[in-house]
């Protein structure tokens, strides 16, 4: 008795209910024999336990609860810059999209709209097919060739299928025997992971 | 021990898996608390956000003057920023007030959209891009306005993110 007496509250608890069941002896037996005083302490006592260990599945509860909250939060199921890889790797997937698809002469416009094919997908494909069928004539009649390059791009969010991103994108246009102008684009784009590449799904020129 | 528990009663044996659970539950529910205040991943996500909303904010407000209010600006240009760019309005600060009175226009900014390009959490130092709107009235004709995209660099202070370097994006210099 003396043994177990010192290890948890449970213990404490049950030990008036112990030593009755060791001897054959009866519950009243047992009752009489911790003296008027021990039945109230044994029932105080358990009283007690229970609401010790009613109070520590509540504090767990609360804390796991706000556990959870603390790291299930819009912060971090965004991975923009957290998960460094997945960054850079949407980054540089978009970028190099987006210098693709603006980037044209008149000898290589069929090719531009092949890649176009391959890097974008729905809403932006069918935008984009819509400005190419004008850009597609501009470029032949007047021997336009447009070189475009992602100059700086950020990730706003980033989700497992789904990003979305700002580019700042530099276009030179030059026109045959005339001097290269640069002209400044800002683009949200909004790409989602098909296989192992990123296409850019929606373009919107801010 | 074991020999004495095998003759409890079943109401004993209950209250014993009740405690033990109760005490796995406290133990456990305190260490997922434990880790969520101690994960380094949720505190970074939590810094870029902060330095997202702070260098958007403070990239408005050092679009924004009014010449009729031009103290009240350069106050919230000067409370946007810190270090060498703070120290740049604070010395220029008179100079521009007379330039913006003479002047008299009234700018204003709209955020279109910003990112935050790179963060060192440890180091409280970030770069973000923003791309934004400005609308330049004068006191004669139309208002004038710009599309422009902006790079900025945050420190962190103890009143938070501030602008510590501020500047249009290049265009043109790095392509080709």
């Amino acid at each position: 008795m003396t043994q177990s007496g010192g290890t948890t509250v449970q213990d404490t608890s049950s030990k008036p209910e112990r030593e009755p069941e060791r001897e054959p002896g009866t519950a009243t037996r047992t009752g009489t024999e911790e003296g008027g005083t021990g039945t109230p302490r044994a029932a105080w006592r358990r009283v007690l336990a229970a609401t010790l260990a009613v109070a520590l599945l509540a504090a767990g509860a609360v804390l796991f609860v706000q556990g959870r909250h603390l790291r299930d939060t819009p912060a971090t199921s965004n991975r923009a810059l957290t998960d460094t890889a997945g960054t850079n790797r949407v980054v540089g997937d978009v970028s190099s999209a987006l210098g693709k698809v603006f980037t044209y002469n008149p000898r290589s416009t069929a090719a531009t709209k092949e890649s176009a094919k391959r890097l974008l997908a729905g809403k932006a494909l069918q935008q984009y097919a819509a400005l190419f069928g004008q850009v597609e004539k501009q470029a032949a009649d007047q021997k336009l060739t447009l070189t475009s390059q992602a100059v700086r791009a950020g990730v706003t969010r980033l989700g497992t299928r789904s990003a979305r991103l700002l580019v700042f994108l530099d276009q030179v246009s030059e026109r045959e025997g005339k001097a290269a102008t640069t002209a400044a684009a800002q683009l949200s784009v909004t790409a989602e992971l098909r296989g192992d590449r990123w296409i850019i799904v929606d373009i919107t020129s801010r | 021990m074991a020999r004495v528990r095998t003759t409890r009663n079943p109401l004993v044996v209950a209250a014993i898996v009740l405690a033990v659970a109760a005490a796995g539950a406290a133990g456990w529910g305190g260490w997922e608390r434990y880790e969520a205040t101690h994960d380094d991943a949720a505190a970074y996500a939590g810094a870029r956000d902060e330095a997202l909303a702070a260098g958007e904010q403070a990239v408005q407000n050092m679009n924004t003057l009014d010449h009729a209010k031009v103290e009240q600006g350069l106050d919230s240009w000067e409370e946007s920023t810190t270090g060498d760019l703070h120290k740049q309005l604070v010395d220029g600060r008179d100079a521009f007030v007379e330039q913006i009175e003479a002047a008299r226009t009234v700018s204003t900014a709209e955020i279109l959209s910003g990112a935050v390009t790179e963060l060192d959490d440890r180091a409280g130092k970030a770069g973000v891009m923003v791309a934004l709107r400005v609308t330049v009235t004068a006191p004669e004709g139309k208002p004038a306005v710009k599309e422009s995209r902006m790079l900025g660099q945050l420190t962190r202070t103890s009143e938070g993110w501030k602008l510590s370097a501020l500047g249009q994006a290049p265009v043109g210099n790095t392509a080709g």
